[in-house]
């Protein structure tokens, strides 16, 4: 049989398809901005001047701000000894360090190259050339992480007393090191393999540590080599020139690997971003921690189940050490977070010292109670415990309440003074700043986590901005008020007793504001039996006069 | 034969949204060993009287006793005997499958735990997942560990919110048979359906909340 043949039994000869000509990565740019800009009913402009409240309170903040770097620098900038000075150049390098640590720890959660799920659906799909619809993306994470790094590199430059020009070239510095970082991290996503950026990440942070260590040890005349802050500016030329070598040959190895990162991978770092900026909109940073830490479990997976231990409370807590165990990584920050007090107290600002300490404790503890966050957020898993919440909440701090007191016993040699030409203090009075310190830093991580989302349910208030729902702008400040409340009586120089009565008081708040829930809705109850017994009373009377009538 | 106890009191109940009540002037009693279903159309108001009866809702008017205690959520004696399957269940994002059960079976203080959690995590078949973060599990799986976290602990009541969503076939099956067995010793049981075959081998009695649909 010939083909022909086949062709008169299969029926009439089939139409060709017809040849189309695919739409160009640029035209459905185009569309898809015009999408995006054709929906809009207000431009730049006007919503400007419609948040003008916001515009005129971040002037006033950016002004305070301002005011705030100017006065510590003149402070900084007195210190005139070798080692101060020494101290003084090494801290833009721990900056430096800090910022590509950080730079290669969230360009690795996010991609750094990322897609929206509808690009991912519409425009991944399409036959058009991948590489071309990401570089713009590519470009976005470099820019970001540029901004991101020169802030920090600037602020740290100018708060250590360098000059005008320094620190813009420190800033500089800092930013190209992160978005070479960046770019780095990129090159290494086409290929699908994170391990070399999360090893540097590491080391990097590592190092941002050691410098920092260098920094006390320098200042507190323990170390003896001498950094001079006359090549400040110059240095950090060389190390920008360096981070921009990197640059270069991360972006160009990123753009040539662009077409082959997988949909999935691209996908998945944007419904992150989508995610966290829906919980930063509601100003609900702990929202925003929850996604970033049920995405990294979810890439985990599976784990080595451990048997528990003891019954009843004991069980609560000894399961939280095993989680510590099992993900140590918030040991290496809490780790990290002894070096601030001695650092603080080596470059002379003792007085700020309990609430750079109480800070940065603050932010070490947050990811150790991991467990009280999720007792806390929803009582569906409280309810299956058969405690109160007082108890649930103890069991869940005593973890990071031990390690926080470990905190105190290794800081106080910082506030007995042994470092640098700062304040020195009796070895009770440091004991009990070491303590307070500690106990602020505690204190304000269980206020952040334990910390409700802003209830959109409940009657807006109504303020310039236009109707706000209580809780919106407060929720912001969560845990850092309790830092600064309880830390202020320290740095106001009177005795750390008053700051220890603060802690008592906040506690005694924080361990039962469920139980105060529970107290109010026993209250309302009452009142409202109350009322039933009242309109009784009242439907009584009123049947009595009828039945006289 | 003498009256069983009553774990269950629920007098003069009523909640409303706004102008909408969903209940009012509702009263129950549950005793041991009965099992009641609660069943009616979407929106009757299962599920908020659910709430209210596991402390998750407040209602507006009425009392709920358990085993003779003023209902309260945050009373450890009430935490003990009631046992609750609702929408609100959340899991530890970094403990496992297996650490869930063993930290609640030791929790509420099970002589053998690590038997109590075995038997438990066979029978709602998630052993092979037992190491597996619950941000992993299918919904069918976390509704199957949902379901575990309850029959893990002792309990005198049982309170289920349309405990056969996202089960398989099978599962309802296993579902069926094990509530019938929890009511077979003493257990008092409430739960919401909208399984007739679940709702009919294991309720001792039906409530159905809402109107019908004109």
């Amino acid at each position: 049989m010939s083909v022909s043949d086949v062709d008169e039994l299969d029926g009439p000869e089939q139409p060709e398809p017809p040849v189309l000509t695919p739409a160009s990565t640029r035209e459905l740019r185009g569309l898809m901005k015009d999408w995006r800009r054709g929906r809009a009913t207000r431009n730049l402009g006007q919503a400007l001047s419609d948040a003008y409240v916001a515009v005129i309170a971040a002037l006033m903040i950016g002004a305070m701000t301002v005011n705030v770097i100017l006065k510590a620098q003149r402070v900084v900038a007195s210190c005139s000894t070798a080692s101060c000075l020494s101290a003084r150049a090494l801290l833009p390098w721990a900056a430096v360090l800090a910022a590509v640590a950080t730079a290669l720890a969230v360009a690795r959660l996010f991609g750094p190259v990322l897609a929206s799920a509808a690009e991912g659906f519409w425009l991944l799909d399409a036959p058009i050339s991948r590489s071309k619809l990401l570089r713009g993306r590519l470009v976005a994470a470099l820019a970001v992480a540029f901004v991101g790094g020169a802030l920090i590199g600037g602020l740290v430059a100018l708060l250590t007393g360098s000059a005008g020009l320094e620190s813009a070239v420190w800033a500089v510095a800092t930013g190209l090191s992160a978005a070479a970082a960046v770019a780095a991290a990129a090159a290494q996503q086409g290929r699908e393999r994170h391990r070399l950026s999360r090893v540097a990440s590491f080391v990097f942070g590592l190092l941002g540590v050691v410098a920092l260590l260098g920094v006390v040890g320098v200042a507190a005349d323990r170390l003896t080599f001498s950094l001079t802050t006359d090549l400040g500016t110059e240095i950090g030329a060389a190390v920008a020139a360096f981070a921009v070598l990197v640059l270069l040959i991360g972006g160009l190895l990123a753009v040539s690997r662009l077409a082959s990162i997988r949909r999935t991978r691209l996908v998945s770092g944007g419904s992150l971003v989508r995610g966290i900026s829906g919980a930063f909109f509601a100003l609900d940073i702990g929202l925003a921690r929850d996604i970033v830490v049920q995405r990294r479990t979810m890439e985990i997976g599976h784990v080595k189940p451990r048997r528990g231990h003891g019954e009843g409370l004991q069980a609560l807590t000894w399961r939280e050490w095993q989680r510590l165990r099992r993900f140590p990584q918030p040991l290496v920050g809490w780790a990290g977070t002894l070096v601030v007090p001695y650092a603080s107290e080596a470059l002379g600002l003792s007085a700020v010292t309990p609430v750079f300490g109480a800070l940065a404790l603050f932010g070490a503890i947050v990811p150790m109670l991991n467990g009280l966050r999720v007792l806390t957020r929803t009582g569906g898993l409280a309810r299956c415990l058969p405690f109160s919440m007082s108890q649930i909440k103890m069991a869940m701090v005593t973890a990071p309440a031990i390690l926080a007191g470990v905190w105190a016993v290794l800081v106080a040699p910082a506030f007995v003074g042994v470092v640098g030409d700062g304040v020195h203090r009796p070895f009770g009075t440091a004991a009990l700043m070491a303590v307070a310190t500690a106990g602020a830093g505690l204190l304000a991580a269980i206020r952040w986590t334990q910390a409700k989302g802003v209830d959109f349910s409940k009657p807006m208030v109504s303020t310039q901005a236009g109707a706000v729902p209580p809780g919106l702008v407060t929720n912001l400040f969560r845990g850092f008020d309790v830092c600064l409340l309880a830390t202020a009586p320290m740095l106001l120089g009177f005795s750390p007793l008053w700051s220890l009565a603060i802690e008592a008081i906040t506690a005694l708040v924080l361990f039962n504001s469920f139980d105060a829930d529970s107290m109010r809705a026993r209250q309302q109850d009452a009142q409202r039996q109350l009322d039933l017994q009242k309109r009784e009373r009242e439907s009584q009377a009123t049947n009595a006069k009828q039945r006289k009538r | 034969m003498a009256k069983r106890a009553t774990v269950l009191k629920v007098t003069g109940l009523r909640r409303a949204f706004g102008p909408n009540t969903i209940f009012d002037n509702f009263n129950l009693e549950v005793r041991a060993g009965e099992a009641i279903a609660l069943t009616g159309r979407n929106g009757a108001g299962k599920s908020t009287l659910l709430r209210c009866l596991v402390g998750a809702d407040r209602p507006d008017e009425g009392t709920i006793e358990v085993c003779g205690h003023p209902m309260s959520e945050t009373d450890p004696q009430v935490r003990r005997d009631v046992a609750t399957v609702i929408d609100d269940l959340d899991f530890f994002p970094d403990l496992s499958v297996v650490e869930h059960l063993d930290l609640l079976a030791r929790a509420h203080g099970i002589t053998d735990p690590d038997a109590q959690v075995d038997e438990v995590l066979e029978e709602v078949q998630l052993v092979p997942q037992s190491g597996q973060l619950p941000g992993t599990l299918s919904s069918g799986q976390r509704r199957r560990l949902a379901l575990a976290t309850a029959f893990v602990r002792p309990r005198r009541l049982l309170i289920l919110d349309e405990p056969e969503q996202r089960l398989d076939v099978e599962g309802v099956g296993w579902l069926s048979r094990r509530l019938q067995a929890e009511r077979a010793q003493g257990l008092a049981i409430i739960f919401a359906s909208h399984e007739p075959t679940l709702v009919e081998s294991v309720a001792t009695r039906t409530v159905t909340l809402g109107a019908a649909r004109g």
